[in-house]
């Protein structure tokens, strides 16, 4: 007679098998014990189960909610984006100036901004405004901008009065938002413009040579100081540039900067074509330069008409 | 009030740790929940009741039915204190966890506090020829989890083939049969 622990240690059991009472008890219970333990995990994994289908349900219906919400954010955007786009000068240009402007956002909306003014006693005024950050916080904050200027430019004509007023107005309200935004502002004289910069880029070609523009002063937003202003010549065939640092500061596959000179070159050397041409150069440079957008871009580049 | 009841009721860090690592094992808990289980504890402190309760929500709000599992974390629990910790020098026999649960290294090892918000944990009836026992259980610890330490301390010393452990018709009592 064999014993059951051995049995069990067996592949097979051998032909003449018979078992002791007590084994045969034994394997009794050892039976009814795996059955026991077989309930035991059905239950729990069942338990489990039913908690993944539940986990399931819940992550389908969270999953709904967050579609929902994600149409609204997009249909706000689109929004956000028509608003901005309405900001910007669409078709206006002044009449003195040739001008041709690139500007894309990086998002839907972005934080770039560009405009064209006129004083009170009627001259041409060109800004440029990069606002910290995207989306649709930097598009508010650049049309609580636009309607500083366009108080401001109700009563003042100098850009360094100008742009001084306009920080004075805009800094408590942009040091709570955590926003702060670079600014270019140019008025035209009929032989000379004069502008006021904190961060912008500027470049003028003139019959002088080339100057580009002070950014000692700090961007709007940032510090409660005056803005100096400063005067260059500007006559008939004279080229003025404006950008934000979305082109100098992109990147190639290596992460090599694009650089101000690069793009200052490149505009010298073909100063002489319509701005049009030469902002098609510069946008198809920066194109086969850079890796990937990572920022906002805008380049004015305009030149005074006879 | 009497005077003891002023005391709170407090768990020892061993029960603790011991459920919490039992959840990891079985991967019944994870991500922030998963962390909020193991946290801090220390074995040989005493915590407050409501820390194990915490301890049971996490599992008890993940899964809508809870019984077995809370079940399986009782049997993992044992599984880990006879194997990985003290309970093979305590115990021989399965049926000796019987006796060791309801004694004074057992369930009153691990809790601490007046008697009337203790309850106990006592064996009724214990049969042992023919396998079967009563135990009552008082006690503010999670029922099924307490019917899984019964199954899992019974089944770890490895010398039984059968456990079951089923409920008295009022919760507060299991009737017991060991083979």
């Amino acid at each position: 007679m064999i014993e059951l622990d051995e049995l069990l240690s067996m592949h097979e059991p051998p032909a003449d098998l018979a078992l002791s009472p007590a084994d045969l008890k034994r394997l009794y219970w050892k039976y009814r014990g795996l059955l026991k333990d077989q309930q035991r995990d059905q239950a729990y994994w069942a338990a489990t189960n039913d908690n993944l289908t539940q986990a399931f349900l819940k992550l389908d219906e969270k999953e709904k909610h967050l579609a929902r919400a994600y149409e609204i954010i997009r249909d706000d955007l689109r929004v956000a984006s028509r608003i901005q786009q309405s900001l910007l000068p669409s078709n206006y240009s002044p009449p003195e100036l040739d001008v041709a402007v690139y500007n894309r956002q990086l998002t839907d909306v972005g934080g770039d901004y560009y405009d064209f003014f006129r004083t009170r006693s009627g001259r041409a005024a060109i800004g440029l405004f990069d606002i910290s950050g995207h989306g649709v916080s930097a598009a508010l904050v650049m049309a609580f901008l636009k309607a500083q200027f366009t108080l401001a430019l109700d009563h003042l004509e100098a850009p360094g009065a100008i742009v001084d007023a306009v920080n004075q107005r805009s800094y408590g309200f942009l040091r709570e938002v955590k926003k702060y935004a670079t600014v270019n502002f140019v008025v035209l004289d009929h032989d000379a413009l004069t502008y006021a910069a904190g961060g912008g880029f500027g470049l003028v070609m003139h019959r002088g040579g080339v100057s580009t523009f002070e950014k000692r002063s700090p961007f709007l937003g940032l510090r409660q100081r005056t803005y100096p202003q400063y005067t260059l010549p500007f006559n008939e065939g004279d080229l003025l540039v404006m950008y934000t640092d979305g082109i100098p500061e992109s990147q190639d596959a290596e992460g090599r900067d694009y650089t101000v000179r690069r793009l200052n070159d490149l505009i010298v050397e073909h100063g002489d074509e319509p701005p049009a041409r030469i902002l098609e150069r510069c946008i198809d440079d920066y194109e086969s330069f850079r890796h990937e957008v990572s920022d906002d871009v805008t380049l004015v580049i305009a030149r005074r008409k006879a | 009030m009497r005077e003891d009841e002023e005391k709170p009721v407090r768990v020892f860090g061993a029960l603790l740790v011991g459920y919490a690592q039992a959840c990891v094992n079985l991967n019944i808990v994870a991500g922030r929940r998963g962390a909020e289980l193991v946290g801090g504890l220390e074995v040989n402190r005493w915590y407050p009741l409501s820390r194990l309760r915490r301890l049971e929500r996490l599992v008890l709000e993940t899964y809508e039915n809870s019984g077995p599992i809370m079940e399986r974390v009782g049997m993992e629990m044992m599984f880990g204190w006879y194997h990985f910790g003290p309970g093979r020098d305590l115990i021989r026999s399965g049926a000796d966890f019987l006796r060791f649960q309801s004694g004074s290294e057992g369930y009153a090892s691990v809790i601490d506090g007046p008697d009337s918000m203790l309850g106990d944990f006592t064996l009724l009836t214990e049969d042992r020829e023919r396998g079967r026992a009563t135990l009552r259980s008082t006690t503010p610890l999670n029922r099924d989890m307490e019917r899984g330490v019964l199954i899992g301390g019974m089944k770890a010393p490895g010398d039984l083939d059968f456990v079951d452990v089923a409920y008295m018709p009022d919760r507060q009592a299991f009737s017991i049969e060991y083979h």
